[in-house]
């Protein structure tokens, strides 16, 4: 370092293919001041973060979307390239920290050498040394960089080796003043003609740079080292080029099996069975945990502070609408985990392949595949992911069916239909029902698929190119640690971001349920203390803004079977479906004295009346209408809100909305007129 | 004219050409199709369709459609 001299805080970027290990190096760099917004499938979003102050002061780290060339084939990537050039918060990055991988030297290199036509300023950074050295080859850095006149750096992630030296250049350069080149734009779009010199350029590189693994340590004879001093040198080099190219001889035999006609459709399946099965025996118990942990905590709240206006609104403003919020966290936590597992695994990859063809069959793409099955997590981040379809159209059509996917939020829902249904001794009907929910939400989902296809020309007005390129990266075992630090990042980004919303929208369903009528009169005589709370507590629901707002839409309701009150819970349902358990507990006005939340919303649903007929208010009849409904209807502001955004219209999310909230009417008329007319009720 | 759609499993060649008015071209010259390549045909998925070609000491799944735009001989 040279004395007297600062260094001046840097702005660098992280760069590189798909799979190359950025984000491995940018976890050891940022440590655990990243903020990473990735989600399972796809890096969709920028991640920032502080270099470790014990390595340097100040210096910012963007890690990001992989690309393949300057020239962005999909959004995801887009965005990626943009950044290089401007980022909207930090400005164009002072330098570019290129992660490329060993042992695919050649086609990393790619984007190495566009960078750099481009005037970008860059460290290379290889990894994957140890895959190239168990094929006994190895790259002779000091050669690659003066060929390619850049720091060249070998890191690898796991053991932290080389992230010393790649710090020195960061500090090296971070103490030149020299002003910086302005990169060119227009040069990211390369000819036909180009893109093959640059092949032939870095071909004649790296036939320099792979050598036999002990070539590079001078000073140990060995027998690979005279033999390849005997044979001809062009010769040998060629030879060292093609052993590089060998592809991983376990991945091929895996795949012999996982993209078989018949064993790769059966695994297949399985893997789909075991990520559903895994909603029903894990994410259940642990919302009953969850469900019954808040269920206490209401009700302790109560005691203490008393049955007041502010006991009432802490247990039932506030400890429910924080539990409704936590308790779809079990099956997000869950799908992000095995989600991220099999993208680390290299298995997603291989899934959307074996998928693409009939998929492409109802406009939809390979590439589809992970955004749809994220949408069993939550339609947020599947819409987000979307970003990496290339194809507008069918990005836009696979942004239309994610909202029929059996989202997290919609589970609490179907557990307390269900629960009413069928009594508790035969839970394992219950499992059957709810199997058979999520899987008829996956034949609409396709069968309107290829319906809007039908139409697409005239609902998303858009027409592209379809395509499916899409490298099957190399098995290997997943990184626990990193699939679970992932998956709790997504988990609380989600948490953060429809957490606050859920819980304002209980806040304020709270206070249309309580105000104006906060002390109600009731009627003087011999009842014992429980009768006047529960009449105090119906009297103030009936004269509350809620009950003005529902009776205005009574009207549609009464079809269903259902009265005001159900409606008041489904408009608040809007804010996330789930919060229509929630509603239902405040306005049926549960006391959650003893028994578990889902336990007290149940008692008071059967004995509910429609008070203008006296007829039962929750029949099988209204219930199953109900699932029908929710199976279909659109009903979360933020989903519209995502759509609206990444579709950069309200067209879309308006036709979504109206197309699905008329299916579920329509449906659910339809099914509980049926099966009344059939004598069930 | 032969392609890289209508190879055997587990056939090697070498490419002669790129259909450079396949709109895919770039994308496909970008990922290490180029001319004077060998490529092997390792993988086939449902139908099969797309295919998995051994590129560079890479694996990539292309569609049919795109592999017919890669000339081989």
């Amino acid at each position: 370092m040279i004395p007297g001299k600062a260094e001046k805080p840097v702005l660098a970027a992280l760069v590189g293919q798909p799979n190359a290990g950025k984000t491995s190096l940018f976890n050891v760099l940022t440590g655990k001041s990243a903020k990473t917004v990735n989600y399972p499938g796809s890096t969709v979003e920028y991640s920032t973060g502080n270099i470790l102050t014990k390595y340097l002061q100040n210096h910012t780290l963007l890690d990001s979307p992989g690309i393949i060339s300057l020239n962005p084939g999909s959004p995801d990537e887009k965005v990626a390239v943009d950044i290089l050039y401007n980022h909207p918060k930090f400005g164009s990055p002072d330098f570019l920290i290129v992660v490329v991988d060993a042992s695919q030297l050649q086609r990393h290199l790619l984007l190495v050498k566009q960078l750099q036509m481009c005037g970008f300023r860059i460290i290379i950074a290889l990894s994957m040394l140890d895959t190239l050295i168990k094929k006994n080859l190895d790259i002779d850095t000091n050669t690659l960089s003066s060929e390619l006149d850049c720091p060249v750096v070998r890191v690898d992630s796991r053991t932290g080796k080389g992230v010393p030296q790649l710090i020195d250049i960061i500090k090296n350069l971070s103490l030149q003043n020299d002003n910086l080149l302005k990169p060119a734009t227009a040069l990211g779009d390369l000819t036909h003609a180009q893109l093959i010199g640059i092949y032939n350029e870095i071909e004649r590189v790296t036939s320099l740079v792979i050598n036999p693994a002990d070539d590079v340590e001078p000073g140990h004879p060995n027998l690979a080292r005279a033999n390849s001093q005997l044979i001809l040198l062009g010769v040998q080099r060629a030879n060292n080029y093609n052993e590089c190219k060998k592809l991983d001889a376990n991945s091929l035999r895996i795949d012999k099996y996982m993209l078989h006609p018949f064993w790769g459709l059966i695994s297949f399946m399985f893997i789909m069975a075991l990520i559903f099965s895994s909603i029903f025996w894990l994410a259940i118990p642990a919302m009953n945990i969850i469900d019954e942990l808040f269920g206490f905590l209401a009700s302790e709240s109560v005691l203490l502070i008393g049955k007041n206006i502010w006991g009432n609104f802490i247990s039932d403003g506030i400890i429910s609408g924080v539990g409704s919020v936590m308790v779809f966290v079990p099956q997000i936590f869950i799908l992000f985990f095995i989600l991220g597992l099999l993208e680390d695994s290299g298995y997603l990859a291989r899934g959307a392949m074996l998928i693409d063809k009939p998929l492409s069959k109802i406009g939809l793409n390979g590439k589809s595949f992970v955004p749809m099955l994220s949408g069993f997590a939550c339609a947020i981040p599947a819409i987000m992911a979307t970003r990496t379809i290339p194809n507008r159209k069918e990005r836009f059509l696979t942004i239309f069916i994610i909202p029929l996917m059996s989202c997290s939020a919609r589970l609490p829902v179907y557990a307390l239909l269900i629960a009413y249904l069928i009594p508790k001794e035969s839970f394992w009907l219950g499992g059957i029902v709810l199997l058979a929910i999520y899987v008829s939400s996956i034949v609409f989902s396709v069968i309107i698929a290829s319906i809007v296809n039908r139409f697409s020309n005239s609902v998303f007005k858009t027409e592209d190119n379809s395509s499916f390129i899409l490298e099957l990266p190399t098995y290997k075992m997943p990184k626990i640690k990193n699939v679970i630090s992932n998956t709790l990042n997504s988990s609380y980004i989600y948490l953060k971001k429809a957490g606050l919303t859920i819980l304002a929208f209980s806040v304020i369903l709270w206070i249309l349920t309580y105000f104006p009528n906060t002390e109600p009169s009731v009627p003087a005589g011999n009842y014992s203390t429980e009768q006047i709370e529960e009449m105090v507590a119906h009297q103030r629901l009936q004269t509350s803004y809620a009950a003005d707002l529902g009776h205005y839409i009574q009207p549609i309701m009464l079809p269903l079977g259902l009265d005001w009150r159900v409606g008041v819970a489904l408009i608040s349902a809007f804010a996330a479906r789930e919060v229509f358990v929630s509603s239902l507990a405040l306005i049926f006005k549960v006391t959650a004295d003893d028994a578990t939340l889902q336990q007290s919303i149940l008692l008071s649903m059967r004995e509910a009346k429609i008070e203008s007929t006296g007829q039962l208010l929750f029949t099988p009849a209204t219930i199953i209408g109900l699932i029908i409904f929710f199976v279909f209807a659109l009903q979360c502001m933020s989903t519209l809100a995502v759509s609206r955004q990444e579709t950069g219209s309200w067209r879309v999310p308006v036709i979504q909305l109206i197309v699905y909230s008329g299916i579920a009417y329509i449906l659910a008329f339809l099914a509980v007129n049926i099966l009344r007319s059939f004598g069930i009720n | 004219m032969k392609t890289a759609a209508n190879l055997n499993f587990g056939e090697k060649v070498v490419i002669s050409e790129i259909d450079f008015t396949h709109p895919s071209s770039k994308r496909i010259l970008e990922i290490g199709f180029t001319p004077g390549q060998e490529i092997e045909l390792v993988n086939r998925s449902l139908f099969h369709d797309p295919l998995a070609f051994s590129i560079r000491g890479s694996i990539i799944a292309l569609r049919k459609n795109e592999a017919a735009s890669i000339i081989v001989s």
